[in-house]
């Protein structure tokens, strides 16, 4: 199957900041995440994604088509979320939505309505008295009421209460559940959006620390604990973010289904203890870890 | 002492804390009247708050783990050795009869078992 995205060493300089070399590939059916600190260049590479700025390098392809020749069908196709949506302030989504829906083949205004009603978003109300998470919702409603094939959505849950995060995840696996659509999302705490994505990449300072699928990098990065003494140097050196205290020491260990036989042993005596490291540990360690 | 709190166990960590210092006390890694980290030093050794580690060695100390003396610290009870592996026995019966109902599930007898924990003592 083709994929709804590819994108071949994509650079893009600022004065100040540069993004360079980043790949990607997005199949039908998946959410991908994109992960890093702050300033490392995410929305760029949005941006780049949505077709709202352009490559000084390489090449972007979405349904297989080019911004260069169809611009308007691949618009036509994603729905986009900025960070910042960039509606006119004193205007209602009411009013929002009546000038921007001509511009979709595919635009369903029950479905718009319906998604205002269940998040709680005032229609009448001016767009610059809705509260930061109503405005995110409004746009994410925005953006899934024309019925794309894939969603761009740069930090969505930005100003989400839990029950809107929740419901947005599920929006979102909902969403790709046939198969043939899929999501990028971006976001700077990976804990909190990482749960739905299948595939991560991670960025930091305009460049590419990662990209895998999740559950591969969650089986290989582990924490491992351990009583002083219990492992070999050789073994204690292949840790990462080694932390030791009095009561015993911990580490990263970035491929433990090599490295569990080595443990089996201090396993079984209790004398070492595995946990799953979290989405953010790997990203921390990746992107500021030295 | 090697105590480790995780995230992910459903017990509550002032509860991690209280199981993995009897353990310690139970095996002989901690000596009777050995003196116990201070709440300050266990607290910023595990990433915890002090409450949580006070709370810990209020219960082992109610429990009569542990003595505790004004201006001194906690230090390791002089406890009835024999109750307290009583007590380790009772739980490790427990993790028995779960590996017992385990076996019975997949139709792994009594003997099939007892024979497996003999080739495990003999590697």
């Amino acid at each position: 199957m083709n994929p709804v995205l590819e994108a071949r060493n994509l650079g893009k300089h600022y004065e100040g900041f540069s993004l360079h070399n980043v790949s990607l590939s997005v199949s039908p059916g998946m959410i991908f995440g994109i992960f890093g600190p702050n300033g490392a260049g995410k929305t760029t590479l949005i941006k780049l994604l949505a077709g709202q700025i352009a490559p000084e390098s390489g090449e972007i392809s979405l349904f297989c088509l080019g911004y260069g020749n169809s611009e308007v069908e691949i618009k036509d196709r994603i729905g986009y979320c900025p960070q910042e949506p960039p509606f006119y302030p004193d205007s209602t989504p009411v009013e929002i939505v009546r000038f921007a829906a001509p511009f979709f083949s595919r635009w369903d205004g029950a479905y718009f309505y319906g998604l205002l009603d269940r998040f709680h978003v005032n229609a009448e109300k001016k767009f610059r008295h809705l509260s930061l998470g109503q405005k995110t919702l409004f746009s994410l409603a925005l953006a899934l009421s024309h019925q794309p094939d894939l969603l761009l959505l740069d930090e969505p849950a930005a100003g989400l209460d839990d029950a809107n995060r929740r419901f947005l995840l599920d929006t979102l696996r909902a969403f790709v559940a046939d198969g043939n659509k899929a999501v990028i999302i971006s976001s700077h705490v990976s804990d909190g959006l990482g749960e739905v994505a299948e595939r991560v990449l991670f960025i930091a300072h305009g460049a590419m620390a990662l990209t895998a699928d999740k559950d591969d990098l969650l089986a290989r990065w582990k924490w491992v604990h351990f009583r002083e003494g219990a492992l070999d140097k050789a073994l204690v050196a292949n840790l990462t973010a080694l932390r030791r205290h009095p009561f015993g020491n911990s580490g990263l260990c970035s491929d433990f289904p090599t490295m569990s036989v080595s443990l089996a042993k201090a396993m079984a005596a209790g004398d070492v203890r595995v946990e799953n490291a979290r989405l953010s540990d790997v990203l921390v360690q990746l992107t500021q870890g030295g | 002492m090697f105590i480790i709190l995780s995230q992910s166990s459903p017990d509550p960590m002032y509860k991690q804390i209280t199981d993995q210092v009897r353990d310690a006390i139970a095996s002989g890694g901690l000596a009777v009247g050995e003196r116990l980290p201070s709440i300050r030093e266990l607290s910023d050794a595990l990433k915890t708050s002090a409450i949580t580690v006070k709370r810990a060695y209020f219960d082992l100390e109610n429990e009569g783990s542990i003595i505790t003396r004004a201006g001194m610290g906690s230090f390791v009870a002089e406890i009835d050795r024999a109750k307290l592996r009583e007590r380790k026995l009772e739980e490790f019966q427990c993790e028995l009869q779960r590996i017992v109902r385990t076996g019975a599930k997949f139709g792994i007898s009594l003997d099939d078992l007892v024979r497996l924990i003999a080739g495990i003592k003999e590697e």
